[in-house]
């Protein structure tokens, strides 16, 4: 236990030593993605904006509720979106290193930053696009926004050890990586991301209060909308975080000199 | 000092590993190590009780068969893989290649690729910097390096990797089969490099089927067959080379 603890804080230190690397590489990644477009990484925004236009334009309720619902499906896409991109590129992420994996000795903890930097960096775009919307669907600016946006830092606190569960999920369990694709792309209709809870059905209250992504939405969402400190959802939303980062060094401590020999 | 001793190394392959819902599906062709056990407990032996010590100076040519455990015997000396079991006790500053694609960016230019490239060897902004200049004028791949590194030939990718490997004088320098894509003058140019290298009294393990590059760079040959250590043994200088080496 305790020389797994000192393996895995080997490979953080050694990845944060070599901070550099991931931050230019997550550039580069963004970078590829969008070379040879007009716009560039601002396709990340416009996509965002098409995603809650569309939702809001389709299940937007009639009468004065209409400018709350844009500003609850604007935070709650743009943390899902988040948090669907990180899961899903988690499980893929030694095998789509492998190159690098089996050709340096990087830490395995390098490649979990570069796709922490990269999602946080595309993050930044929908961030960008949230504001604008909130603003104009007449959300005023207080000081509760200040506690959704330590609930995003809850969030990006939690990322890397997300990343680390998921990425040697990946590649114990190959299969894993269509899993869980599916589970995340159905996972939208059973998380309150465009929907919103009524107190009375059934399913919706399960998949409300059963479902950890519904806390991570709230520590967003919450405090900017109704203005209250979510307690709850951030006791949720801090217990999973810390569940998945003991996880995530026990994984690394334990196995990561075994993932060359698995991809 | 700089030195490597290996004791006793071995190191399996096991290849059901991987938790699967499907059949399991591995091809492995007839050449190679050994393939042992049977259904999920299959495992290759790739590397069975080698044993070697090198000093300072010292050049060690590699060869064997396809599949005789070269290429693993280069990664366990890396440390990317951990031996199953033995030793490997490594003094000095190891750098390594194995593939020349390894590690570049198809997209990014030449000058940009040694950016990266160095800050994954660790070396610091400034290092780079200071040795930018040397790496272009080495590879000589003149106006090349600010193309993509999509555009070059195999050949052109070879210059770059080795250059940028060789550019901050690693202690010990591992390299596989590969250094045979540059040209004739490139090779020329390489061994010179890997001499000087040696000089400074660094270790090259070197992995290679061309019987005149191992005599020409290294001072001792390893011959690997299955696994195991078949004969270690001094390569003799040839009078030619000794003659003009020693003027
Ligand atoms: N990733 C791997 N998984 C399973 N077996 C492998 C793997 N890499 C190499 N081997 C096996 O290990 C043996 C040695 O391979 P290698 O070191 O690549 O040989 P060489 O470089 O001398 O051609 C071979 O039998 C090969 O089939
Ligand atoms: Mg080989």
């Amino acid at each position: 236990m305790i020389s797994a603890l000192n393996n895995a804080l080997d490979d953080i230190f050694g990845a944060m030593r070599l901070r550099r690397v991931w931050i230019a590489l997550a550039h580069e990644d963004i970078g590829d993605q969008h070379r040879r477009t007009t716009l560039g990484p601002l396709w990340l925004l416009v996509n965002y904006l098409a995603f809650v236009g569309t939702f809001v334009f389709v299940f937007q309720p009639a009468g004065k509720d209409a400018a709350g619902y844009s500003a609850y499906v604007a935070i709650g896409l743009m943390v899902w979106f988040y948090l669907m991109e990180v899961i899903s590129l988690s499980v893929s992420l030694f095998k789509r290193e492998e190159s690098f994996i089996e050709g340096t000795t990087l830490p395995l903890f390098v490649y979990v930053m570069r796709l922490t930097v990269q999602s946080a960096i595309r993050a930044g775009y929908a961030i960008a696009g949230c504001i604008v919307i909130l603003l104009l669907s007449g959300s005023e600016l207080t000081m509760a926004w200040l506690w959704s946006l330590v609930g995003l830092l809850l969030i990006l606190l939690a990322t890397p050890a997300l990343i680390t569960v998921f990425a040697f999920t990946g590649a114990f369990f190959p299969d894993s990586e269509f899993i869980v694709g599916n589970l995340m792309r159905v996972g939208m209709f059973f998380t309150p991301v465009f929907w919103v809870y009524n107190g009375k059905d059934a399913i919706q209250r399960y998949a409300y209060q059963w479902n950890p992504f519904a806390y991570f939405l709230d520590v967003a969402r919450i405090p900017i909308l109704s203005g209250q400190f979510p307690g709850n959802a951030f006791a949720v939303t801090g217990t999973v975080a810390l569940v998945m980062w003991a996880t995530a060094l026990l994984l690394l401590g334990r196995y990561r000199r075994q993932i060359v020999f698995l991809i | 000092m700089v030195s490597i001793k290996l004791d006793n190394v071995s190191l399996i392959y096991k290849l059901h590993e991987k938790l699967t819902l499907s059949a399991p599906d591995r091809r492995l062709g007839p050449t190679g190590g050994k393939i042992e056990g049977a259904g999920r407990k299959q495992f290759v032996q790739a590397l069975d009780s080698v044993g070697f010590e090198l000093k300072a100076g010292e050049r060690l040519g590699l060869v064997g068969p396809n599949g005789a455990g070269k290429t693993t015997l280069l990664k366990v000396l890396y440390g990317i893989y951990e031996p199953s079991g033995g030793s490997v006790a490594i003094e000095g500053k190891v750098d390594a290649l194995f593939n020349i694609n390894i590690g570049f960016r198809r997209e990014a230019t030449g000058r940009r690729n040694i950016v990266l490239r160095g800050l994954i060897n660790g070396w610091s902004e400034a290092e780079i910097e200071e040795k930018m200049e040397d790496i272009i004028a080495f590879s000589e791949l003149g106006d090349f390096i600010d193309l993509p590194f999509k555009a070059y030939s195999q050949g052109m990718a070879a210059r770059l990797a080795f250059s940028v490997a060789t550019a901050l004088d690693p202690e010990i320098l591992l390299m596989d089969e590969w250094i045979g894509a540059g040209d004739a003058s490139f090779q020329e140019k390489a061994k010179r490099r890997m001499d000087e290298l040696a000089e400074k009294a660094g270790i090259i393990v070197l992995a290679s089927h061309s019987e005149s590059l191992i005599q020409s760079v290294c001072t001792k040959r390893l011959t690997l067959k299955g696994g195991r250590v078949e004969s270690l043994t001094a390569v003799p200088v040839k009078p030619a080379e000794a003659a003009s080496a020693s003027p």
